[in-house]
């Protein structure tokens, strides 16, 4: 869908580069997670794949073609999720998905949406009313309203409760499986994890890791299990490597132990966040 | 521009919904009360006046809190990720403006013309007014690109106006001579009042055409080095950057 080489911004005054000399590829019809501390680079990085920054260096291609040869249509084909609510205020969510229906060549019904992210009995309502949550859910409804390709999300459930947050997870998987593509920014790795397909993690305006959540866990994590059982009144623990657990000594202990806890010591993708990126060395 | 007119209408909806355009009509209406009292010999004066207010300050200030509000809401972001070219964006500001001015216009002709049994020159003064707005409200986005809030904008604009219009005051009182005084049409609130003032009164067809030239060149000269190239960093910095 997406392919990106050698991509270098600056912005204006600036001394040293945002968006480093970077290269990846977002598949059609994958969820691609970008990653990295505040400041790292993955907002300039959006804004430039949704053409909002434009004196890039470097050569992103959009469906085989140069980004910078497509016109303002381009977004007909791309829905875009900013992190902040983004609506008029003293509009009502159905003024405002309205206004912004008659922008598009191509526009879905958002009655089913709106019902789907619980905000059909309030879509008469100012959004100035909105809880953040709701002009967030708000905000999806936006993006999705042009019946999209590619969508980006920035921090698509942030403020958003486990419920609703739920629901547009299962959205954003239910709109892969359509085919669609997915650029999704996010702090909250559980998502990240139960959603990408893919992730890349930009450090200072450079990649440091692009892999897949489980070859990156496999990668960063401990091939060992952990044993944690009680004896003399002690909880003891115990690692054993993938060679060891298939020895007698392994299968002995669980069968003579009282085993309290059985972990496989395959690591978390926050852990291997904070081991690329360096975020704990920074505090 | 197959835009332009959902555009336009968006923000006509818009300036109804944030209460702006029920401003606009409450001071329309005191000028519009006021026409009313004067006698008509004091109408050809009070008019053109009302007019360059209206068309001057009253656009920039318009266009400047349409644009302030959209920034506290971040709504240019969702607009900027639409097929909406900014040439269109930034021209529905201006039609607009216009369309407000010209509101004005056809209230003040109407009350002078019904009430008060005075014409003037209606299609030099409603074309002066076209020009003179969308000046100035190329002048309102400018002004809002550095005002860090309404308050600067406010502030900024009324120096604009003060040191502008200060120097064709004090030729009027005779502190700055007749010689130096000729060369103010190049201030642009003073085109404006010559062009305003050549509906209701004689004024030398050079100064006239002077004006509309100028102020047309102006514009285009404004909208093209200014505020196009501005109106992309503009909305960068509003998204953050």
């Amino acid at each position: 869908m997406f392919e990106v080489r050698g991509l270098k911004y600056k912005y204006p005054n600036a001394q040293d580069y945002a968006v480093d000399g970077i290269d990846f590829e977002i598949r059609q019809g994958e969820i691609f997670g970008f990653l990295g501390p505040s400041g790292a680079g993955k907002s300039t990085t959006q804004k430039i794949l949704i053409k909002l920054l434009k004196d890039y260096q470097g050569e992103i291609l959009y469906r085989g073609k140069k980004l910078t040869e497509y016109s303002d249509e381009f977004y007909q084909d791309i829905g875009v999720s900013f992190e902040m609510p983004i609506s008029f205020s003293k509009l009502t969510a159905m003024e405002n998905l309205e206004f912004f229906r008659r922008l598009y060549k191509e526009t879905v019904d958002v009655e089913p949406l709106l019902r789907r992210v619980g905000l059909w009995e309030d879509r008469h309502k100012k959004t100035g009313e909105y809880s953040k949550g709701m002009k967030i859910r708000l905000n999806f409804v936006r993006a999705l309203l042009n019946n999209p390709k590619m969508l980006f999300l920035d921090e698509p459930t942030n403020g958003i409760d486990p419920v609703n947050g739920k629901i547009m997870k299962d959205m954003i998987r239910e709109f892969r499986a359509q085919g669609g593509t997915v650029f999704l920014t996010s702090h909250i790795m559980s998502d990240v994890d139960e959603l990408c397909d893919r992730v890349a993690f930009i450090v200072n305006g450079k990649i440091r890791e692009v892999d897949s959540p489980r070859n990156l866990k496999l990668k960063y994590g401990k091939r060992v299990v952990r044993v944690e059982y009680r004896e003399n009144g002690n909880v003891v623990s115990k690692e054993f490597t993938m060679e060891e657990i298939k020895t007698p000594a392994f299968f002995e202990l669980l069968k003579t132990k009282d085993i309290e806890t059985l972990h496989s010591g395959e690591t978390t993708l926050e852990d291997i966040f904070i081991k690329v990126t360096g975020v704990a060395l920074h505090g | 521009m197959a835009k332009l007119g959902i555009l336009v209408q968006g923000e006509l909806d818009r300036l109804r919904k944030y209460n702006l355009f029920t401003a606009t009509t409450v001071v329309l209406l005191l000028w519009v009360g006021m026409t009313w009292l004067l006698e008509a010999g004091e109408v050809t004066a009070f008019v053109p006046l009302i007019l360059l207010m209206d068309s001057t300050m009253m656009s920039s200030l318009l266009v400047g809190a349409t644009l302030f509000y959209e920034k506290k809401e971040h709504a240019i972001n969702s607009i900027l990720v639409t097929p909406v070219p900014e040439t269109e964006y930034i021209a529905a500001k201006i039609i607009v403006s216009v369309f407000n001015s010209l509101l004005t216009f056809l209230a003040l002709a109407a009350t002078a013309y019904f009430l008060k049994g005075v014409t003037f020159n209606f299609a030099l003064v409603a074309a002066a007014v076209v020009v003179i707005t969308a000046f100035h409200a190329l002048l309102g986005i400018w002004f809002a690109f550095f005002s860090k809030n309404f308050s600067s904008l406010l502030v900024n604009l009324m120096l604009y106006i003060i040191f502008l219009m200060l120097p064709p005051v004090l030729a009027d009182l005779g502190i700055i001579g007749e010689k130096i005084a000729r060369f103010f049409i190049i201030l642009p609130p003073d085109a404006a009042g010559t062009m305003l003032q050549a509906g209701f009164a004689t004024v030398p067809l050079g100064r006239l055409i002077f004006g509309f030239v100028y102020l047309l060149a102006l514009s285009a000269a404004l909208y093209k080095y200014i505020v196009l190239p501005g109106f992309n960093q503009y909305a960068m910095r509003e998204t953050g950057v």
